[in-house]
Protein backbone atom coordinates (compact mmCIF):
# COMPACT_ATOMS: atom_id res chain seq x y z
CA UNK A 1 0.00 0.00 0.00
CA UNK A 2 1.28 3.61 -0.83
CA UNK A 3 1.29 6.66 1.40
CA UNK A 4 -1.81 7.99 -1.17
CA UNK A 5 -4.24 5.22 -0.46
CA UNK A 6 -6.99 4.30 2.10
CA UNK A 7 -8.09 0.71 3.13
CA UNK A 8 -11.02 0.27 5.00
CA UNK A 9 -12.77 -2.91 6.09
CA UNK A 10 -16.11 -4.02 7.81
CA UNK A 11 -18.07 -7.19 8.59
CA UNK A 12 -21.58 -6.81 8.29
CA UNK A 13 -24.37 -9.52 9.78
CA UNK A 14 -25.96 -9.28 6.15
CA UNK A 15 -26.28 -11.32 2.93
CA UNK A 16 -23.71 -10.20 0.34
CA UNK A 17 -26.70 -9.79 -1.98
CA UNK A 18 -28.12 -7.46 0.35
CA UNK A 19 -25.15 -5.66 1.32
CA UNK A 20 -24.70 -5.18 -2.98
CA UNK A 21 -28.60 -3.73 -2.62
CA UNK A 22 -27.79 -1.04 0.10
CA UNK A 23 -24.87 0.11 -1.89
CA UNK A 24 -26.45 0.52 -5.25
CA UNK A 25 -30.13 1.06 -4.78
CA UNK A 26 -31.05 5.19 -4.13
CA UNK A 27 -33.60 3.73 -1.73
CA UNK A 28 -31.13 2.15 0.66
CA UNK A 29 -27.96 5.00 -0.26
CA UNK A 30 -30.36 7.62 1.64
CA UNK A 31 -30.53 5.64 4.92
CA UNK A 32 -26.92 5.38 5.55
CA UNK A 33 -24.57 7.56 2.86
CA UNK A 34 -24.20 10.52 4.92
CA UNK A 35 -21.72 10.37 7.28
CA UNK A 36 -22.49 11.61 10.73
CA UNK A 37 -24.59 14.67 10.77
CA UNK A 38 -25.07 14.69 7.23
CA UNK A 39 -28.46 13.56 5.48
CA UNK A 40 -28.43 11.97 2.01
CA UNK A 41 -31.79 12.78 0.52
CA UNK A 42 -33.56 10.18 -2.39
CA UNK A 43 -34.02 13.19 -4.66
CA UNK A 44 -29.88 13.67 -4.65
CA UNK A 45 -28.82 10.58 -5.41
CA UNK A 46 -28.50 9.06 -9.50
CA UNK A 47 -27.21 5.40 -9.27
CA UNK A 48 -26.53 4.43 -12.93
CA UNK A 49 -24.90 1.31 -12.58
CA UNK A 50 -22.73 0.44 -15.04
CA UNK A 51 -19.15 1.28 -16.55
CA UNK A 52 -19.31 5.28 -17.66
CA UNK A 53 -22.62 5.25 -15.92
CA UNK A 54 -23.24 8.26 -13.39
CA UNK A 55 -23.15 8.14 -9.62
CA UNK A 56 -23.67 11.40 -7.55
CA UNK A 57 -25.21 11.34 -4.06
CA UNK A 58 -25.81 15.42 -2.55
CA UNK A 59 -24.95 15.12 1.27
CA UNK A 60 -26.71 17.52 3.29
CA UNK A 61 -25.77 18.97 6.75
CA UNK A 62 -26.17 21.72 9.03
CA UNK A 63 -22.52 23.58 8.23
CA UNK A 64 -23.48 23.17 3.67
CA UNK A 65 -23.70 20.36 1.52
CA UNK A 66 -21.29 18.43 -0.46
CA UNK A 67 -22.17 16.82 -3.99
CA UNK A 68 -20.14 13.82 -4.79
CA UNK A 69 -20.06 13.95 -8.63
CA UNK A 70 -18.35 10.26 -9.73
CA UNK A 71 -18.11 7.95 -12.51
CA UNK A 72 -18.48 4.17 -12.13
CA UNK A 73 -15.22 2.73 -13.55
CA UNK A 74 -16.36 -1.23 -12.70
CA UNK A 75 -19.70 -2.50 -11.99
CA UNK A 76 -19.40 -6.92 -11.32
CA UNK A 77 -22.57 -7.67 -9.40
CA UNK A 78 -22.57 -8.38 -6.41
CA UNK A 79 -18.65 -8.83 -5.54
CA UNK A 80 -17.03 -5.02 -7.16
CA UNK A 81 -17.89 -1.72 -7.68
CA UNK A 82 -15.83 1.26 -8.29
CA UNK A 83 -16.29 4.92 -9.43
CA UNK A 84 -14.12 8.03 -9.83
CA UNK A 85 -14.56 11.19 -8.96
CA UNK A 86 -12.93 13.53 -11.58
CA UNK A 87 -13.35 16.57 -10.13
CA UNK A 88 -10.67 15.08 -7.08
CA UNK A 89 -9.17 12.68 -8.89
CA UNK A 90 -10.64 10.14 -5.74
CA UNK A 91 -10.80 6.07 -7.11
CA UNK A 92 -12.87 3.90 -4.83
CA UNK A 93 -12.88 0.34 -4.77
CA UNK A 94 -15.85 -1.63 -2.74
CA UNK A 95 -14.53 -5.29 -2.52
CA UNK A 96 -17.69 -7.67 -0.84
CA UNK A 97 -16.96 -11.60 -0.14
CA UNK A 98 -19.70 -13.56 0.89
CA UNK A 99 -17.91 -14.72 3.87
CA UNK A 100 -19.84 -18.07 3.93
CA UNK A 101 -21.52 -17.68 7.74
CA UNK A 102 -24.50 -15.54 6.24
CA UNK A 103 -22.03 -12.12 6.35
CA UNK A 104 -20.26 -10.26 4.07
CA UNK A 105 -16.90 -8.35 4.53
CA UNK A 106 -16.66 -5.34 2.51
CA UNK A 107 -13.24 -3.42 1.73
CA UNK A 108 -13.10 0.12 0.52
CA UNK A 109 -9.97 1.03 -1.20
CA UNK A 110 -9.31 4.58 -2.00
CA UNK A 111 -6.51 6.03 -3.92
CA UNK A 112 -5.56 9.57 -5.21
CA UNK A 113 -5.56 9.22 -8.95
CA UNK A 114 -2.89 11.72 -10.30
CA UNK A 115 -4.17 13.99 -12.94
CA UNK A 116 -2.22 12.52 -15.70
CA UNK A 117 -4.01 8.83 -15.35
CA UNK A 118 -7.67 10.17 -15.05
CA UNK A 119 -9.83 8.49 -18.20
CA UNK A 120 -10.78 10.99 -20.67
CA UNK A 121 -14.44 9.17 -20.16
CA UNK A 122 -14.73 10.15 -16.64
CA UNK A 123 -13.61 13.47 -17.22
CA UNK A 124 -16.70 13.60 -20.08
CA UNK A 125 -18.84 11.65 -17.68
CA UNK A 126 -18.43 14.33 -14.84
CA UNK A 127 -18.60 17.45 -17.61
CA UNK A 128 -22.43 15.70 -18.76
CA UNK A 129 -23.22 15.48 -14.74
CA UNK A 130 -22.85 18.51 -14.29
CA UNK A 131 -25.04 19.99 -17.29
CA UNK A 132 -27.56 17.69 -16.00
CA UNK A 133 -27.34 19.11 -12.50
CA UNK A 134 -27.81 22.33 -13.72
CA UNK A 135 -30.93 21.28 -15.69
CA UNK A 136 -31.59 19.39 -12.78
CA UNK A 137 -31.77 22.24 -10.02
CA UNK A 138 -33.52 24.48 -13.01
CA UNK A 139 -36.19 22.19 -12.66
CA UNK A 140 -36.38 22.43 -8.58
CA UNK A 141 -35.99 26.12 -8.61
CA UNK A 142 -39.22 25.71 -11.28
CA UNK A 143 -40.70 23.94 -8.55
CA UNK A 144 -40.97 21.01 -11.11
CA UNK A 145 -40.53 17.38 -9.53
CA UNK A 146 -37.84 15.59 -11.49
CA UNK B 1 3.62 28.95 4.42
CA UNK B 2 0.29 28.03 3.33
CA UNK B 3 -1.73 24.88 5.54
CA UNK B 4 -4.47 24.53 2.93
CA UNK B 5 -3.72 23.65 -0.28
CA UNK B 6 -6.00 23.21 -3.43
CA UNK B 7 -7.01 19.97 -5.27
CA UNK B 8 -4.40 20.48 -7.90
CA UNK B 9 -1.52 21.04 -5.27
CA UNK B 10 -3.10 18.12 -3.46
CA UNK B 11 -2.89 15.88 -6.53
CA UNK B 12 0.63 17.34 -7.20
CA UNK B 13 1.67 15.49 -3.55
CA UNK B 14 -0.15 12.69 -3.88
CA UNK B 15 1.64 11.83 -7.44
CA UNK B 16 5.08 12.79 -5.75
CA UNK B 17 4.35 9.90 -3.13
CA UNK B 18 2.85 7.65 -5.59
CA UNK B 19 6.73 6.75 -6.42
CA UNK B 20 8.70 4.23 -4.16
CA UNK B 21 12.24 6.55 -4.27
CA UNK B 22 10.21 9.10 -3.44
CA UNK B 23 8.78 8.35 -0.24
CA UNK B 24 11.89 6.94 0.64
CA UNK B 25 13.62 10.31 0.13
CA UNK B 26 10.88 11.69 2.10
CA UNK B 27 11.05 8.79 4.98
CA UNK B 28 14.69 9.73 5.26
CA UNK B 29 13.88 13.75 5.47
CA UNK B 30 11.57 13.33 8.34
CA UNK B 31 14.58 12.23 10.30
CA UNK B 32 16.34 15.55 9.74
CA UNK B 33 17.86 17.56 6.70
CA UNK B 34 20.11 15.64 4.64
CA UNK B 35 22.18 16.54 1.01
CA UNK B 36 21.35 15.48 -2.64
CA UNK B 37 24.67 13.17 -2.08
CA UNK B 38 23.63 11.88 1.41
CA UNK B 39 20.01 11.30 -0.16
CA UNK B 40 20.99 9.27 -3.11
CA UNK B 41 23.49 7.63 -1.04
CA UNK B 42 21.15 4.30 -0.11
CA UNK B 43 19.70 3.85 -3.72
CA UNK B 44 20.80 2.05 -6.67
CA UNK B 45 20.99 5.11 -9.13
CA UNK B 46 22.80 8.26 -10.27
CA UNK B 47 22.86 11.47 -7.83
CA UNK B 48 21.08 12.73 -11.18
CA UNK B 49 18.20 10.62 -11.11
CA UNK B 50 17.78 11.15 -7.36
CA UNK B 51 18.05 14.99 -8.33
CA UNK B 52 15.29 14.61 -10.44
CA UNK B 53 13.16 12.86 -7.71
CA UNK B 54 13.99 15.59 -5.66
CA UNK B 55 12.70 18.15 -7.76
CA UNK B 56 9.50 16.59 -8.21
CA UNK B 57 9.28 16.78 -4.44
CA UNK B 58 10.27 20.63 -4.36
CA UNK B 59 7.97 21.37 -7.08
CA UNK B 60 4.53 20.17 -5.29
CA UNK B 61 6.32 21.74 -1.86
CA UNK B 62 7.03 18.47 0.17
CA UNK B 63 10.56 19.46 0.31
CA UNK B 64 12.76 22.67 0.32
CA UNK B 65 16.19 23.36 0.03
CA UNK B 66 18.71 25.47 2.33
CA UNK B 67 19.38 29.17 0.37
CA UNK B 68 22.49 29.41 2.06
CA UNK B 69 25.19 26.94 2.13
CA UNK B 70 26.41 25.82 -0.67
CA UNK B 71 24.85 21.70 -0.33
CA UNK B 72 21.99 23.24 -0.49
CA UNK B 73 20.18 20.97 2.07
CA UNK B 74 16.68 19.45 1.95
CA UNK B 75 14.51 19.16 4.17
CA UNK B 76 10.67 18.31 4.69
CA UNK B 77 8.07 20.55 4.70
CA UNK B 78 5.45 19.18 7.50
CA UNK B 79 2.72 21.08 7.22
CA UNK B 80 2.25 20.38 3.15
CA UNK B 81 3.02 16.61 4.25
CA UNK B 82 -0.19 16.37 6.77
CA UNK B 83 -2.62 17.92 4.59
CA UNK B 84 -1.91 14.93 2.42
CA UNK B 85 -2.31 13.21 5.49
CA UNK B 86 -5.67 14.83 6.85
CA UNK B 87 -7.27 13.72 3.31
CA UNK B 88 -6.98 10.36 4.16
CA UNK B 89 -7.89 10.63 7.78
CA UNK B 90 -10.84 12.41 6.59
CA UNK B 91 -11.97 9.96 4.18
CA UNK B 92 -11.38 7.17 6.86
CA UNK B 93 -13.38 9.13 9.05
CA UNK B 94 -16.32 9.04 6.85
CA UNK B 95 -16.27 5.74 5.61
CA UNK B 96 -16.55 4.55 9.12
CA UNK B 97 -19.41 6.98 9.65
CA UNK B 98 -20.93 5.17 6.86
CA UNK B 99 -20.33 2.00 7.21
CA UNK B 100 -21.82 2.83 11.28
CA UNK B 101 -24.90 3.85 9.53
CA UNK B 102 -24.79 1.17 7.48
CA UNK B 103 -24.75 -1.63 10.19
CA UNK B 104 -27.42 -0.35 11.26
CA UNK B 105 -29.49 -0.34 8.24
CA UNK B 106 -28.97 -3.53 7.79
CA UNK B 107 -29.92 -4.92 11.14
CA UNK B 108 -32.86 -2.84 10.59
CA UNK B 109 -33.53 -4.14 6.85
CA UNK B 110 -33.11 -7.99 8.39
CA UNK B 111 -34.90 -7.58 11.81
CA UNK B 112 -38.36 -8.83 11.01
CA UNK B 113 -37.48 -8.46 7.02
CA UNK B 114 -40.02 -6.10 6.30
CA UNK B 115 -39.75 -5.42 3.04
Amino acid sequence: MSADELVYRRVFRAPRELVWRCLTEPEELAQFWGPRGMTTPRDGIVVELSVGGRFETLMVGDSGSHLMVATFTEVVPPVRLAWVEPATGVHTTGTLTDLGDGSTEVVIHQRHVPEPMRSPEARAGFLTSLDELEAHLARLTRGERP
Amino acid sequence: MATTLDDERLDAVFAALADRTRRGIVARLSEGEATVSELAAPFAMSVQAVSQHIGVLERCGLVSRGRHRQTRPCRLEPEVLATAESWIEESRRTWAQRMDRLEVHLARLQDGDQR
